[in-house]
């Protein structure tokens, strides 16, 4: 469980988002939506390159790939 | 004022190009945690949320080809019949575009009236940028805190609290929440 500071942080940004024009926010958030998408697709990527990695992978996603 | 910018995620690029599509054959809702995130939330997600009118198989099969002819996938088969199953035994199937892993569009058709009101009652958020529907941010708000509950959603609920604060009706939250004890926590 975070504690109230966790919380209290949400609220700051979302006072920060209210209270600002669509671009500022939307450039600061950018970067770690992208960031997390290509990491991920990387990680996928390199780990079904062996036939262990590829059932991990298949596992960790619950699909077949 | 056109609020929408140029520079978006990829995560917001895949969902219109999602919607691109699916807006022709039906009509559609995103929900849940994209939501948030399209609102500012500093969070990350692997998948979008979207609910969609029932179709027939016939009116589904035209789309999902449509899909399939715009660069996406369905993960859980290439049999369109297999896949109309999912969604017709109340599953969600998911379409990636080809090639990668993540995001993930999580789809599914309507199952009870407070799916039919959420998609009666979309709306077109200006303050996320986004030219889709989304489910109003009450009923958002609604699941989050009356269903959901985890950690995540209870601060995505609080992030849409804080930006809606001078617009939100507080008597349509309370609403969708008696529905929510209604019909999914009988």
């Amino acid at each position: 469980m975070r504690d109230k500071t966790h919380m209290e942080q949400v609220v700051r940004w979302a006072r920060f988002v209210k209270n600002n024009d669509i671009s500022v926010w939307k450039q600061q958030v950018k970067p770690l939506i992208d960031s997390q998408i290509i990491m991920a697709n990387r990680f996928y990527s390199n780990l079904i390159k062996t036939k262990e990695g590829k059932l991990k992978a298949e596992k960790l996603l619950k699909r077949k790939l | 004022m056109d609020r929408r910018i140029e520079d978006k995620s990829i995560l917001e690029k895949f969902v219109e190009d999602f919607v691109l599509i699916v807006e022709k054959y039906c009509k559609y809702v995103v929900v849940s945690g994209f939501v948030a995130i399209s609102h500012g939330r500093t969070r990350g997600t692997e998948d979008i949320d979207m609910i969609i009118e029932k179709l027939s198989e016939h009116e589904f099969s035209m789309m999902h080809k449509n899909l399939l002819k715009n660069g996406f996938t369905c993960v859980q088969s290439d049999d369109v019949k297999d896949i109309y199953d999912y969604l017709k035994n109340k599953l969600s199937i998911r379409y990636v575009k080809n090639n990668t892993f993540v995001p993930e569009m999580e789809l599914k058709f309507s199952k009870d009236l407070l799916d039919e009101y959420q998609i009666k009652t979309r709306k077109k958020l200006p303050l996320s940028g986004l030219d889709i529907y989304f489910s109003s941010i009450e009923a958002n708000i609604a699941f989050k805190e009356e269903l959901l509950k985890s950690e995540k959603d209870i601060e995505d609920a609080r992030h849409l609290r804080e930006l809606y604060s001078d617009k939100l009706n507080k008597n349509e939250i309370s609403k969708i929440k008696k529905e929510i004890r209604r019909l999914r926590l009988k």
